[in-house]
C-alpha cells in the first residue's frame, strides 16, 4: 500500500468517524427537545391530519356521481332543461311559420345551411333584408305573370 | 299495520352505502398513515429547520406548514414519496423564510424601535435537558453540540442539506437528491464538501 492510498483510507476512516459521530450529537440534540416544542409539534401534526381527512372538492364530486339514484334525476332534469330552451327560443315560432307557410320551411333552411346568408346575418345588413323581402314580393308576381306568359305562349 | 310499512326506504342502497365505507375506511387509512408518518419526521424536521433558521418559532413555522403543504397536496401520493417530498418542501419553506428575513433585516435595520432580545421569550425551564447523564460527559456533549451548532450554521446552506438530510435523517443519495432538487452527482458533492469543511472546524473538538 503506498503513501496516497494509505492517506486516503485514513482520511475516509476519519471521515466515518466523523459520520458517525456527528450522527450521535445530532440524534442527541434531538432527544433534548424541549416538551414545548414537542407539544406545538404534536399540535401542528393533528393539524395536518386533520386537514388531509377533509373532504376534497373532487371527492365530493365522486362521491355525487357515485351514487346511482342521482344519475337518472340529473339525466332527466338536464334533457328538461334543453327541451325547454328549445321551445322557448325559437321552436314555437318555427313551428307556426311551417304551419302557416309549409314551403317556407326549406327556405329557411336554405338561408340556414347557406354560408353567405348566414355572413349576412352576422353583419346586420337591414337593407339586404329589405331588398329580398321586395324582391320575393316582385318574384311573387312576377311569378304569376311569366306563368301566364308561359301560359300564354304555349297555346 | 300497512304492508308498506317493511318497505326499506330508498337511502339505504347496499350499493352505495358500500361505496361510502370503502372511501371512509382508504381516508381513515390515509390519515392514520400520515400520523404516523408525520409523528416519525417532525423532531428531525424540526432539527433540520433549526439548524437553517436559528430560531426556534421560525424553525416551527416552517416545519408547521411543511406539514400542512404535504398533507393538502400530496397524501394521496405512495407513502414511499412522503418522506423525500416533505423534506423538498421544508427546504423550500426554509430558502423563503431565510430570504424574508433578510430583506426584514434590511428593512428593521433603519428602525429606531426594533427589538434584539427575541431569543430571551423562550421559558429556560422548559428547555433545560431532562434525562440523567453524568455530569462530565453531559459538558462534553454539550459542548460537542454546541460546536457541531456552530460548525454547520457556517455551512454554505446546500452543503448544510446534504449533510442534515444524509446524516441526522438518513435518506439515502437519491432521496436526498429528490428532496434538494437537484442530481444525485451534486449530492455527493455537497455531502463530501460538507464533511471536509466539518473536519476542519471540528477537529479540535475531536468529534
Amino acid at each position: 500500500m503506498n503513501a496516497t492510498e494509505g492517506e486516503s483510507s485514513q482520511t475516509t476512516l476519519l471521515q466515518s468517524g466523523l459520520e458517525a459521530r456527528a450522527c450521535l450529537v445530532l440524534e442527541e440534540g434531538v432527544s433534548r427537545i424541549d416538551a414545548r416544542i414537542r407539544s406545538r409539534l404534536n399540535q401542528a401534526r393533528q393539524a395536518a391530519v386533520a386537514e388531509a381527512a377533509k373532504p376534497s372538492y373532487l371527492m365530493w364530486l365522486n362521491r355525487a356521481f357515485s351514487r346511482h339514484a342521482l344519475m337518472p334525476a340529473t339525466g332527466a332534469a338536464a334533457a328538461a332543461a334543453l327541451v325547454a330552451v328549445l321551445m322557448l327560443n325559437g321552436g314555437h315560432q318555427m313551428t307556426t311559420t311551417v304551419a302557416e307557410n309549409p314551403a317556407s320551411a326549406l327556405d329557411v333552411l336554405d338561408l340556414v345551411t347557406d354560408d353567405d346568408a348566414m355572413n349576412l346575418m352576422e353583419d346586420n345588413d337591414r337593407s339586404f333584408y329589405e331588398w329580398a323581402a321586395a324582391e320575393g314580393d316582385n318574384a311573387g308576381q312576377g311569378s304569376g305573370e311569366n306563368a301566364g306568359r308561359g301560359a300564354g305562349g304555349t297555346t | 299495520m300497512s304492508a308498506f310499512a317493511s318497505v326499506a326506504p330508498p337511502y339505504t342502497m347496499p350499493a352505495t352505502v358500500g361505496g361510502d365505507t370503502l372511501l371512509n375506511d382508504t381516508a381513515e387509512a390515509t390519515s392514520r398513515a400520515l400520523n404516523q408518518f408525520l409523528a416519525s419526521v417532525e423532531l428531525k424536521a424540526y432539527k433540520i429547520a433549526q439548524a437553517g433558521l436559528r430560531h426556534q418559532d421560525d424553525a416551527l413555522d416552517a416545519v408547521q406548514d411543511a406539514m400542512l403543504q404535504l398533507a393538502r397536496a400530496y397524501s394521496n401520493r405512495p407513502e414511499a414519496e412522503w418522506k423525500p417530498l416533505f423534506y423538498r418542501i421544508l427546504e423550500n419553506r426554509i430558502r423563503d423564510m431565510q430570504r424574508r428575513r433578510t430583506v426584514r433585516g434590511r428593512v428593521m435595520a433603519w428602525l429606531p424601535f426594533r427589538r434584539d432580545d427575541e431569543e430571551d421569550d423562550s421559558d429556560p425551564i422548559a428547555q433545560a435537558p431532562s434525562h440523567d447523564l453524568p455530569p462530565v460527559a453531559r459538558l462534553e456533549l454539550d459542548e460537542a453540540m454546541t460546536a457541531l451548532d456552530g460548525a454547520l450554521g457556517e455551512l454554505p446552506a446546500r452543503q448544510r442539506q446534504a449533510f442534515m438530510l444524509r446524516n441526522l435523517e438518513g435518506l439515502d443519495v437519491a432521496q436526498t437528491a429528490q428532496a434538494m432538487g437537484c442530481s444525485e452527482g451534486s449530492v455527493k458533492t455537497h455531502y463530501f464538501r460538507a464533511l471536509q469543511a466539518l473536519r476542519t472546524k471540528l477537529g479540535e473538538f475531536e468529534l
